[in-house]
């Protein structure tokens, strides 16, 4: 039992404080058993206070602290960090969530909102006087990184890590190298073809002996834990006695770089399939890049005027696609100007829903317009109609920029301006358990304070498959995720948490219900003397606490959170 | 002066500690790399450090960028260099760049400084606040605010009279008005630039009325109104106190208009402005909050949700251009638009208005590179030699850029950014 306890209760600049009385928390506490040093703070988290608790705990000899206030997601790391300056074992510190718990959910009741965060201040006391010392597991890491993904963002992320003299395996599923924008001409903001680009990266990728570039290959399984990673690859083609051809790699961290698809339009989406002078953008893009001719040509027919419908398959207000895919506005505007320029006599007409060619790209938004371009904007809930007549094609449109006049225009072609959406095989987020957010694509751990990294320990996103983005943020997303996976194995080795589960071979039965309840396949049958029991797999165990409550002989503790320290709280929550 | 200069060395120099730069220096430090970060301010943590709660998860600012700030001043491998500036650099081989560095006093020996603040209390000078946008005074002898790194006071000589009064309150005898100039030649093997931006001066639009009328603020201003380390504990409009019940938000104020020599977009304007309605809408539940807009670009992941969410919430969006702002006799304002929806001039009365300034490029890198010169594009951001293939890169091979310094950003942009100008320094300092 720890007899010294300081507890701060953090203000968080009025974020807690306008709801929840702090002084009164502190003064309901500071008697309880234990409790040497009771403090309010503005700012737990800022510089001063962390030096202020730090010589506090010299001052007071401490042996146990507290900190009220935000959630631990975001803050428990920084006051263990802080304890563990100052000597104390970094595993007692014990955080209470009185921010998101108390004073956010309840802010329509100061006084509930005090009266919560009382209770739970009280219940974190009582733990902290039972935490153990616990010490971090390590393990020795592999020096290599698998970079699954071969379009821009995993050619860069492996080229970024082989260059910090660090074996790399880049793993494809298709024939070839350079994902989406492989298959483009001339990019925005740089004019460079999309081909030419990839190659050039290639070339610096075939420039690094320890990169191996495996294409036609997929990863279809994925066991063990950051430092130590044994990925099984299957080739897609097929040997010749048609077995598949399989291999495994051991690597410290991966890196996924899965990419998008194309949103493609439903048939008879604005008369998509229904219409054959009604294509996607993609289609469109690689139409322009490939005719030579002077005059652009599709479907045998000589084309002059284009009208673009924005946001297909982005900015759903029916469907699930709720968000905007922000590279297509900009992507449209510079293929526009690209015909103009290739082909002779072509007028383009956009209608759009706001055009967001954000940043300097809003040049090229002024260039269209000077080209005399003619931008169209309609409502959200009144889309274009498109109608075909004979040969022609008509859209009906309602223009938001002429007060609501009725437009009818004849075209030669529609081009439908479709965003990203994930991938539809998730394979490779569901071998490693990647959460996904509201928009299906792979969620990162915070996006401002941890934005590569995954909740997978040594799981790293770079490019589209954490959400849309164009080349040049892909590519700084990748870069990142390259430095990330490369600091955790640089060192050689990986340190993990110390809170796992832990059995009780005495009263272990092995019934198989914690096997069953583990989702991250840590549980292993062994027998020892002579008597089959559960054993953990240190290594894999993410101490998500699955098992514990399934043990019938109540033979599971998680470290950290025994049944002495859970029961001790929820005495003081009840009291 | 060249004799005095000091020597020293790092593997890295990292110019300017926002949070691009912050970011850069921690990776650097993570690896191993021993960093100097230089700031101009008396604090780092840059623009972000002053916010209120950053879009589109509304996490407050300061509980993100205090930790932040406080794991870059604590660790081994970084040293930061406050109120100092990079004069000079020259790319001497690949892997040597010497750059003459100007440390300037600060008065006030920052490890004895306990944040007392009794030399602010004793100090009989008032000026205007520049860290709570003019919204309020602070003294000659002063700590930045309250969540700055270092916590330490600061005296402003040029406003100061020397009474003396601050040195004589001083507990810990730390304000020595002897301090001097300090000059280092730094030798180091990569430099990333985070210079930031400026802010749009609203003052260039007379139109709007910014300075004259004291109900028209900057964003940056409101900003700091609903920080929690805000200047008054409610929303007050600054002509006469009054909690506002109609504000506007004017969207586009100095971006997207080449009347003022800015025809880019700044990125983030559209965003913190829903932000702030928001935000002031649990503040001033009885308030009305009207954006006047071009186009609304909630492009990022995330935003566009917000946008909707801020729709839902009773904010009203005005597709308009604002064309001029006349103040009333009771301080509230008339604003004449065109309603491009209704297609009609219209006049609206608000109590206060936002101008929602952008960002601008930051000059003060131009001048500092010799020989070799770096190269900056057309609006003065510095130009990123291989957009595409490698963002970070610069003119100069071994000088890498990240955060707004290339262009505006927003705050995961700026640190996906620094996560790759840290990338390319990494790699050039193994490969060199």
């Amino acid at each position: 039992m720890k007899k010294k306890l300081g507890v701060y209760i953090c203000h968080c600049g009025g974020n807690i404080s306008d709801y929840v009385d702090v002084e009164k928390v502190r003064q309901a506490i500071e008697h309880e058993e234990g409790v040497v040093l009771a403090k309010t703070t503005m700012f737990a988290c800022s510089d001063s206070n962390q030096k202020e608790m730090v010589d506090d705990i010299h001052q007071y000899q401490l042996d146990g602290v507290i900190v009220a206030s935000c959630s631990p997601k975001l803050h428990l790391v920084t006051f263990r960090n802080v304890t563990e300056t100052a000597g104390l074992n970094k595993y007692t510190y014990v955080h209470a969530n009185i921010r998101e718990q108390a004073s956010w959910a309840h802010s329509d009741d100061k006084e509930g909102a005090t009266e919560k965060a009382i209770r739970l201040v009280k219940a974190a006391i009582s733990k902290s006087s039972y935490a153990e010392a616990l010490y971090p597991n390590k393990f020795e890491a592999r020096k290599t990184i698998a970079v699954i993904g071969a379009g821009i963002a995993g050619m860069k992320a492996a080229l970024s890590i082989a260059e910090k003299n660090t074996a790399v395996v880049l793993i494809e599923k298709e024939n070839s190298i350079g994902g989406h924008v492989a298959e483009w001409g001339s990019l925005f903001m740089s004019n460079e073809k999309g081909y030419e680009l990839v190659n050039r990266i290639h070339n610096n990728l075939l420039q690094h002996e320890n990169i191996s570039i495996l294409t036609g290959t997929e990863v279809i399984s994925s066991k063990g834990n950051i430092g130590n990673f044994t990925l099984t690859l299957q080739k897609k083609s097929k040997s010749i006695d048609n077995t598949k051809e399989t291999m495994e790699i051991n690597v410290g961290s991966v890196v996924v770089a899965t990419g998008f698809d194309h949103y493609i339009p439903q048939e008879g989406e604005f008369s998509y399939l229904h219409n054959r002078n009604i294509i996607s953008l993609p289609d469109f893009k690689k139409l322009i890049d490939k005719s030579t001719e002077k005059t652009l040509i599709y479907n045998g027919k000589e084309i002059h005027d284009i009208a673009y419908i924005y946001c297909v398959g982005s900015r759903q207000t029916d469907g699930d696609n709720k968000y905007c895919s922000r590279f297509c506005c900009t992507s449209t505007i510079h293929t526009a100007i690209e015909a103009k320029k290739k082909f002779k006599r072509i007028h383009n007409f956009h209608l759009h829903r706001g055009i967001r060619t954000y940043g300097k790209q809003e040049l090229l938004y002024d260039e269209a317009l000077q080209n005399g371009d003619i931008f169209i904007q309609f409502y959200d809930d009144f889309p274009p109609e498109v109608s075909s007549i004979g040969k022609k094609t008509s859209l009906k449109v309602k223009d938001l920029l002429s007060s609501d006049k009725e437009l009818l225009l004849d075209v030669d072609l529609v081009v439908l301006v479709t965003g990203m959406v994930p991938r539809m095989d998730q394979s490779v987020g569901q071998l490693f358990k990647l959460p996904k957010g509201r928009d299906k694509f792979y969620n990162e751990i915070h996006m401002k304070l941890r934005p590569v990294e995954t909740v997978i320990d040594g799981i790293t996103l770079a490019g589209t498959c954490q959400g849309p983005k164009n080349i040049s943020e892909s590519v700084n997303s990748a870069l990142s995720a390259a430095t990330k996976s490369y600091s955790y194995i640089s060192k050689g080795l990986v340190e993990t948490e110390p809170i796992i589960a832990k059995i009780n071979a005495d009263a272990c039965v092995w019934c198989g219900e914690c096997l069953n309840a583990c989702p991250f396949e840590a549980i292993e049958q062994k027998e020892v003397h002579g008597k089959k029991i559960a054993t953990v797999n240190k290594s894999v165990c993410k101490g998500c606490g699955m098992c514990a409550p399934v043990c019938l002989p109540n033979a599971i503790d998680l470290i950290g959170y025994s049944d002495k320290e859970i029961f001790s709280m929820i005495d003081a929550l009840a009291e | 002066m060249e004799e005095k200069r000091k020597k020293i060395e790092y593997d890295a120099l990292v110019v300017g500690a926002g949070i691009a730069g912050g970011e850069t220096a921690l990776n650097l430090a993570n690896n191993g790399y021993k960093v100097l970060l230089v700031e101009r301010d008396h604090s780092i943590g840059g623009k972000m450090i002053l916010l209120s709660k950053v879009f589109p998860t509304l996490d407050c600012a300061a509980c993100i960028t205090t930790p932040k700030v406080s794991e870059i001043a604590r660790h081994p491998n970084i040293t930061v260099f406050t109120e100092s500036e990079v004069t000079s650099i020259v790319k001497k081989t690949e892997s040597l760049f010497i750059a003459q560095i100007t440390k300037n006093p600060r008065f006030v020996h920052v490890e004895d400084c306990t944040a007392c603040q009794l030399c602010e209390q004793a100090c009989p000078v008032n000026v205007r606040d520049e860290y709570q946008f003019g919204l309020v005074g602070r003294k000659a002898a002063y700590i930045p605010f309250s969540i700055a790194n270092p916590k330490a006071a600061v005296i402003d000589l040029e406003q100061c009279t020397l009474c003396g009064a601050c040195e004589r309150a001083c507990p810990t005898h730390c304000i020595d008005f002897t301090m001097e100039t300090d000059y280092f030649e730094l030798q180091t093997k990569t430099v990333v630039l985070a210079t930031g931006f400026r802010l749009f001066d609203p003052l260039k639009i007379p139109r709007f009325g910014y300075g004259k009328y004291k109900n028209v603020v900057t964003s940056m201003q409101m900003e700091r109104e609903i920080a929690p380390t805000r200047p008054y504990h409610t929303i007050l409009r600054p002509g006469d106190g009054k909690i506002p019940d109609r504000i506007a938000y004017v969207l586009c104020a100095g971006s997207r208009d080449d009347s003022v020599g800015n025809p880019i977009c700044s990125q983030v304007c559209c965003m913190y402005s829903m932000k702030q309605a928001q935000l002031l809408m649990g503040a001033l539940p009885m308030a009305d909050i009207t954006i006047y807009y071009i186009d609304i670009r909630s492009f990022g992941k995330g935003f566009e949700e917000f946008y909707q969410q801020a729709k839902d919430m009773g904010v009203s969006f005005v597709k308009g251009k604002i064309g001029k702002i006349s103040e009333k006799e009771n301080g509230n304002l008339m604003l004449r638009y065109e309603d491009i929806q209704e297609g009609k001039l219209k006049e609206a009365e608000h109590d206060m208005v936002v101008l929602s300034v952008g960002m601008l490029s930051n000059p003060s890198v131009n001048q500092i590179f010799e020989g070799e010169m770096l190269q900056l594009d057309a609006l003065n951001f510095i130009q990123q030699s291989d957009l595409l293939g490698s963002p970070a890169k610069t003119s100069i091979d071994g000088v890498f850029v990240a955060g707004t310094a290339s262009g505006p950003m927003d705050i995961p942009d700026s640190i996906l950014s620094a996560g790759s100008a840290s990338s390319e320094a990494i790699s050039y300092l193994i490969q060199h």
